[in-house]
């Protein structure tokens, strides 16, 4: 499943979640679901180096910046076949991490 | 100039007249330290006080800025050096707190709410410090940055580096331009850690670190502490002491927070006001400190500070030479990228050695004829950018 946060009274989404809509301040906001929600990648990066022991095995990895059609931008785990300029399909997968492909 | 933003000009800030920044000191940067950052802070403070003939009891102003001294803020460094300011700044702006502890203090000091105001910033660095750093360094970051890879700001500013290369045609030459240039000012400077040559081959056969950024577009994290002190100018001269004025001062937080990547910081929409006050352009600079965390970053401030169009950073690098002798000095000490990245004193690199620069006191690399020069900061990758830009016109009296 994907969630996103949507604000109930100025109608915007937005990324990271808080507790109150970045845009009007309402705190009455609501969560979107969906299997997955669309979006097109920014910018990519493959990480060679990482600050945590427990990525290092996992290296290289891809990363990117995408904006889904909702509007926010998200940072996530991105196909390594993704470039700037595909559209791509965002999941939440382990840990409610993002995933685009 | 190209109006970026809704004008400002309609409320030009006040004067800087009779504000003198002097002392700039540094405590000599370290890969690793066991000390404290109060240490580090400490250090320099004893640096400020030796250099400008003062008494602690003097000092009735301080800010400060560092990321390491956790728990503590400015508060507890007070009872730390037993020092007891009336002003008390606690900045913890990165990159830009260099500037915005210069605006703060000079206006403490216009209003009288000061007399003399000591700036610093400093940290230590160990083998865990900067890791807990970045798990811990927002919660955006923490939630929605750090659990991909942990790449930290090298990944935050992959991302834009990507970005801009593909938006302007940027190549891995022209970022190289940069770090090869501010290493061989380095080697003129006794205070840089990486003072070893640099080539534009070695720089472009680096071990990617995160693409499309290499070993020599990244700082390396060491411990350190700079300052300066402000004070009216008719002290510093009752003290006998060189100074450096302000012509001009800006900051801004969170600018264009719509671009979906950050092409752009917040120069833009304050650099009118900027250069309208200081009464001189872009191309009236000796010489320019730029924020140089990632080369990159250096091209977005020569945009938005109005060196050359925006788009246009890669053919400004081109047409010009950035070392001591060139067209245009930049990051004349060797910036970041060659003397390390001492936490946040990294905000007060630039500051510091333009004011050296400006004082006639920067020995092996001294720019010719330097009188008036742009410095600019940059700051906190909260999220998926840096939140925090500032920047200042300095001139010799």
């Amino acid at each position: 499943m994907m969630r996103l946060q949507r604000c109930a009274a100025c109608g915007r989404a937005q990324y990271p979640p808080r507790e109150v809509c970045g845009t009007c301040l309402s705190d009455q906001l609501t969560w979107e679901s969906a299997d997955s929600l669309p979006a097109r990648v920014l910018a990519r990066t493959r990480l060679h180096h990482s600050n945590e022991p427990r990525f290092r095995p996992h290296l290289p990895l891809t990363c990117g910046l995408v904006r889904f059609d909702a509007g926010p931008v998200a940072v996530c785990f991105l196909a390594d076949a993704a470039v700037p300029g595909d559209l791509v399909r965002v999941r939440m997968g382990d840990n409610d991490l993002l995933r685009a492909e | 100039m190209r109006g970026h933003a809704p004008s400002q000009a309609a409320m030009m800030p006040g004067s800087y007249q009779g504000v003198a920044l002097c002392c700039p000191v540094t405590e000599p940067y370290v890969r690793r330290s066991d000390h404290g950052a109060a240490w580090f802070l400490a250090r320099a403070l004893r640096r400020l006080l030796d250099a400008g003939g003062v008494a602690k009891t003097d000092v009735d102003g301080l800010c400060v800025s560092s990321f390491t001294s956790r728990p503590d803020t400015a508060v507890g460094f007070t009872q730390y050096v037993g020092v007891s300011p009336r002003v008390l700044e606690w900045l913890p702006m990165g990159g830009a707190c260099g500037l915005i502890a210069l605006r703060r203090a000079a206006r403490a000091v216009q209003a009288g709410d000061a007399e003399i105001v000591a700036c610093l910033a400093g940290d230590t660095a160990n083998a865990t410090s900067f890791r807990d750093l970045l798990a811990e360094f927002s919660s955006f970051a923490r939630d929605a940055v750090y659990p991909y890879g942990a790449g930290g700001p090298n990944a935050s500013f992959a991302l834009i580096a990507d970005a801009y290369m593909r938006a302007t045609g940027a190549t891995r030459e022209d970022f190289g331009k940069l770090a090869v240039a501010q290493r061989a000012n380095a080697r003129r400077n006794p205070l840089a850690l990486l003072r070893g040559e640099l080539t534009m081959a070695d720089y472009l056969a680096a071990r990617p670190i995160a693409e499309p950024l290499h070993l020599f577009d990244c700082v390396m994290p060491c411990a350190g502490a700079d300052g300066f002190l402000v004070m009216p100018e008719a002290r510093a001269r009752r003290l006998g002491l060189p100074f450096v004025r302000v012509l001009s001062a800006i900051e801004r937080h969170n600018a264009f927070p719509d671009d979906p990547v950050q092409l752009r910081g917040g120069w833009a929409m304050d650099r009118d006001t900027l250069w309208a006050q200081a009464g001189i352009g872009p191309a009236d600079v000796r010489f320019v400190e730029t924020y140089d965390d990632y080369p990159v970053i250096s091209m977005l401030q020569f945009e938005g500070l109005g060196f050359c169009t925006e788009g246009d950073g890669p053919a400004f690098v081109r047409r010009h030479d950035f070392t001591i002798e060139g067209s245009l000095p930049h990051n004349t000490g060797g910036g970041q990228l060659s003397m390390g990245q001492a936490g946040a004193a990294g905000g007060y690199l630039g500051l510091v050695e333009a004011m050296r620069q400006l004082l006639g006191a920067a020995e092996g690399r001294q720019v010719t004829n330097a009188r008036h020069a742009l410095v600019s900061g940059f700051g906190m990758i909260n999220y998926d950018r840096g939140l925090c830009s500032a920047a200042a016109v300095l001139a010799r009296p």
